[in-house]
């Protein structure tokens, strides 16, 4: 495998996709994470609960 | 508010759910037909038709995408409407989507066993049938967003985006992967080769596990679970973190396929990376899940649908913890080309897919019905053996895969292989194989209580087709309000936008893995002794393609010295520049072929071996489990094709000189008589334009041109002054060396050292090369290459050699004499 990747080693630009990606990736993530998380409970619940309303359920449990 | 009229579309649920029953009956017994031929070749009944090979492939593409393909369409059309208080967007969209997959199905299944395939795994299909797939899928997401634009709910409930990214994924997968430049209306080439076409197609094998196994399914969990069990979803935030999470990180993560193979470090080590980080959000899909039926564990008592719910969530949960430590390469090194990885699928397949799937039908079919369930005990007693099933399954071949690792990296004391035959450690494992029918045969048996007591339900019963129902109509709440919604609400409101959302996660992970592979030239070095095949052996190849040889061979050795002692020099990036498409295969049900035309490697064979072979492996090694391809010696190939065959290689960049389509022809008749010439030796008559020839052709070029030069007739034997050998009587002696003798010498000098066709027989009096032990001797260690005698020196130690010298003169030989 050595011969191969030093091959590579010395490819410009590989290693930045690599990094690129990680970034991109945790940005989105914290991001997300945070506006998720300042959401209403209310409103999930809200949501949450929704579906359950239609002909085909008896009796609803919320928690 | 006024409320709307509507009708839900009942039928094509329906429609749907029958051909998920149908179609997963079909999956199961193919299943279980491929699992009677590993463990009984005679399951292959001899016919081209039924080969392992074409049937592989078959089993595979009917579970995934006629059974699972069926019931996730059911699935989501029941689901969608509700969840979105609306009719299917287009009644004719939905009925070309039914009858359009249901024809890609029945393609499908003809063009395999016709032995028309493209042989990447999961995208075995040919162009026309791929082009199919594409206007069919398409108009499957048309029909979809449709609906979602037309709602009458303000939200955009979980399930539905998961749906969304399910129709995505697919489509970018399915296209990038399918790119192929065609011959005829059965034949094309991928347009990438080598490392890179493995790159897309792992790209596409994991993602396709990803968005048509996992994101469709988890929608369907976040739709069904809650309502089976009459309780919301635990976490509504948990679902939305984990969404973006999942679609985001899988893409990253299919190069774990290729880990030790001729693949860049970075790529693999990207894969690996992103594949642990996926536990974290698949966990969240599994604990939601669980957490969902807090507090309601006594209705899973009673309820089969929630108990297979639950199952399927926690195989879920096991088969995403698991599938992170295959991409581990230390683990990766004993699951990969083995059992583990089919084990592993199984928990899967098995156990996550077919449990959602059952519960699902057991929840809606009565529903749709209007009736009750005919028998929720055999509902309970589907649940109960189908579970066990797993289990039977899965364990066997767990057990299989490391006893087969194990005793593939053992060493004798003096550094030799202690098994260079890799059939021994097939045959080892054989036992594990009959196990595993058992299991399979459960599953079928479960399975068809399901399909007699749903059908008993829908006898009971009958569908509405178009079910009246009523709701409000969307009002527009117009453009963002900074303050009260936040940014994932607002894009869940706008179907388009939220879509778009979704293909950027998807196309970033996509593309950081393929561009770089595709586009940056100096990624594969190229190796200049590397030529391309000539016309007969890219026939031979091209029914190597066909035939499937590729779900039992690898072509991709691994740098372990437990490997290249038994194949040979481990693979480079730059031997596989020209082949379109790649070969390396996923699993070793058979020995590994990268080097098999490697003259005085340990895989050589020489022609008549082949032909032998083929005829009838069972005849050369009876426990070899390869089924026969007697018919290569009676099949045509097809020379009309050869010019364009030649001509689409060299737009693909294959370096065949100008001109070159003209002489093909001559080329290969060329190429095929000195084969016909060196069979006839053997007393072999064969046309020179059967497949034959051309196969055998196939396997001499495999490896062939980075061995170092081919030694020149060895002449060794001449030469060398036999000194006095001194043979080994001893029982223990003898015994050691019969051993060797019924592992590696049987396929060509028989159990009975009698020689079979045209190999020498070691009983009689005639000896090509002498009869003293030292001879003898000599004429095992050296062995005679170009004869196709292979030099075992490099296998066996000198004390083994004597042995097997002692073997041969003292028992074999003499059992003769005596008589
Ligand atoms: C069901 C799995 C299976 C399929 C399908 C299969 N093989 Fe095999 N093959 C094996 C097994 C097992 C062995 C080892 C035992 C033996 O030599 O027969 C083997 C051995 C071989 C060998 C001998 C390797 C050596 O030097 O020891 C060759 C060559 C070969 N196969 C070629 C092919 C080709 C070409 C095809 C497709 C036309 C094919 N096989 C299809 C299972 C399979
Ligand atoms: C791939 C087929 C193949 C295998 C496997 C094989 N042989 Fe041979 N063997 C041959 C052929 C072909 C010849 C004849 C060579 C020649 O013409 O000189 C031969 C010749 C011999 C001879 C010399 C016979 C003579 O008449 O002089 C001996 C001894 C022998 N083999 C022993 C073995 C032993 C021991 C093994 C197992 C370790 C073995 N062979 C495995 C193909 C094979």
């Amino acid at each position: 495998m050595k011969i191969v990747s030093n091959l590579l080693e010395n490819i410009e630009g590989i290693q930045i996709y690599y990094i690129i990606g990680l970034l991109i990736f945790f940005t989105l993530f914290v991001v997300i994470f945070i506006r998720t998380m300042r959401r209403s409970d209310n409103e999930m619940e809200e949501i949450k609960n929704s579906i359950l309303i239609d002909n085909d359920s008896e009796e609803i449990i919320t928690s | 508010m006024e409320n709307q009229k509507f009708f839900y579309d009942n039928k094509i649920v329906k429609l749907f759910l029958l051909a998920t029953i149908i179609w997963g009956v079909v999956g199961v017994i193919v299943g279980l037909l491929v699992a009677l031929q590993l463990a009984f070749p005679f399951f292959n009944f001899g016919l081209e038709f039924t080969t392992f090979g074409r049937m592989r492939p078959l089993h595979t593409n009917a579970i995934i995408f006629a059974f699972v393909g069926n019931a996730i369409f059911g699935g989501v059309y029941y689901s969608l409407q509700k969840l979105l208080k609306a009719r299917m967007f287009n009644d004719t969209l939905s009925k070309i989507h039914f009858w359009g997959w249901q024809l890609i199905i029945v393609l499908a299944a003809v063009t395999f066993v016709l032995g028309i395939s493209t042989s990447k795994e999961y995208a075995e299909l040919e162009w026309p049938i791929d082009i199919l797939i594409t206007i069919v899928w398409v108009v499957f997401g048309w029909n979809m967003i449709g609906t979602i634009v037309k709602r009458r709910v303000q939200h955009i409930y979980a399930a539905i985006w998961w749906y969304l990214a399910t129709f995505l994924g697919v489509a970018i997968l399915h296209v990038v992967n399918s790119f192929a430049l065609p011959i005829s209306l059965t034949k094309s080439y991928s347009i990438y080769a080598g490392a890179q076409d493995a790159v897309v197609q792992w790209w596409y094998g994991h993602n396709a596990v990803a968005f048509f196994l996992t994101t469709p399914f988890l929608g369907l969990m976040y739709y069904y679970l809650p309502k089976a069990a009459n309780r919301p979803i635990y976490s509504y935030k948990l679902s939305i973190i984990h969404f973006w999470s999942l679609i985001f990180l899988y893409m990253w993560a299919g190069p774990h396929h290729l880990l030790y193979q001729a693949l860049p470090d970075w790529a693999q080590a990207l894969g690996v990376t992103f594949s642990i980080m996926l536990i974290a959000p698949s966990w969240g899909g599994m604990i939601n899940g669980l957490l969902t039926l807090r507090g309601a564990w006594d209705k899973v008592r009673d309820s089969a649908v929630l108990k297979f719910f639950v199952v399927a969530v926690t195989a879920y949960g096991m088969s995403t913890f698991e599938g992170p430590m295959m991409s581990l390469k230390s683990v990766n090194q004993i699951t990969h080309f083995t059992d583990w990885t089919i084990a592993h699928t199984h928990i899967a397949g098995m156990g996550w897919n077919g449990g959602l799937v059952f519960g699902m039908l057991y929840w809606i079919i009565p529903r749709l019905f209007k009736t009750k369930l005919f028998s929720e005990k055999l509902a309970n007693a589907h649940f109960w053996i189908a579970t066990l099933s797993i289990l039977i399954y899965a364990i066997p071949l767990y057990w299989a895969a490391v006893t087969q690792w194990l005793m593939l990296r053992e060493y004798t004391p003096e550094g030799f292989l202690a098994y260079p035959n890799f059939l021994e450690t097939l045959t080892q494992i054989l036992p594990m194989y009959t196990i595993r029918i058992i299991g399979g045969t459960m599953f079928l048996i479960g399975f068809l209580l399901m399909v007699y007591n749903l059908f008993k339900t829908m006898a009971a019963g009958s569908v509405e087709a178009n079910e009246a129902a009523e709701a409000p109509a969307l009002v527009s709440q117009g453009s963002r309000n900074p303050v009260t919604e936040t940014i994932h609400r607002w894009m869940e409101r706008r179907a388009v936008r939220f879509s778009i959302w979704v293909f950027v996660a998807l196309a970033i992970g996509g593309a950081v893995e393929i561009i770089p592979m595709i586009f940056i030239k100096s990624n594969v070095p190229t190796i200049d002794s590397v030529k391309p095949y000539t016309p007969l052996e890219l026939e031979g190849r091209d029914i190597y393609v066909s035939e499937g040889c590729y779900t039992c061979h690898s072509q991709v050795i691994r740098p372990f010295r437990w490997e290249t002692d038994r194949y040979g020099e481990y693979s480079k990036i730059g031997e596989f520049v020209y082949d379109h498409p790649y070969q390396w295969g996923s699993r070793r049900t058979g020995p590994d072929l990268a080097r098999a035309g490697l003259i005085g490697g340990p895989m050589y064979k020489n022609a008549a071996w082949h032909y032998n072979h083929f005829m009838d492996p069972q005849k050369m090694n009876e426990q070899s489990i390869m089924p026969n391809y007697a018919w290569f010696a009676k099949k045509e190939i097809n020379l009309d094709l050869i010019p364009n065959k030649i001509r689409a290689m060299q737009t693909l960049g294959v370096p065949y000189e100008e001109g070159f389509d003209e002489f093909a022809v001559d080329d290969l008749m060329k190429q095929a008589q000195t084969i016909v010439d060196d069979l006839k030796n053997s007393n072999i008559e064969i046309e020179p334009t059967k497949q034959m020839v051309a196969m055998i052709a196939y396997m001499h070029k495999l490896g062939k041109d980075i061995g170092p030069p081919p030694v020149e007739i060895v002449e060794t034997l001449e030469i060398a002054e036999p000194e006095e050998l001194e043979l080994l009587s001893g029982e223990e002696d003898l015994a050691a060396g019969k051993a060797i003798f019924a592992t590696t010498c049987v396929v060509c000098h028989g159990a009975d050292g009698k020689g079979i066709a045209t190999f020498p027989d070691l009983t009689d009096e005639e000896w090509l090369t002498g009869s003293s032990p030292s001879e003898v001797y000599l004429s095992i260690s050296n062995g005679n290459i170009t004869k196709g005698m292979i030099p075992y020196k490099d296998q066996y130690s000198e004390k083994q050699i004597t042995q097997l010298t002692s073997y041969i003169l003292l028992t074999l030989n003499k059992n003769e004499d005596s008589k």
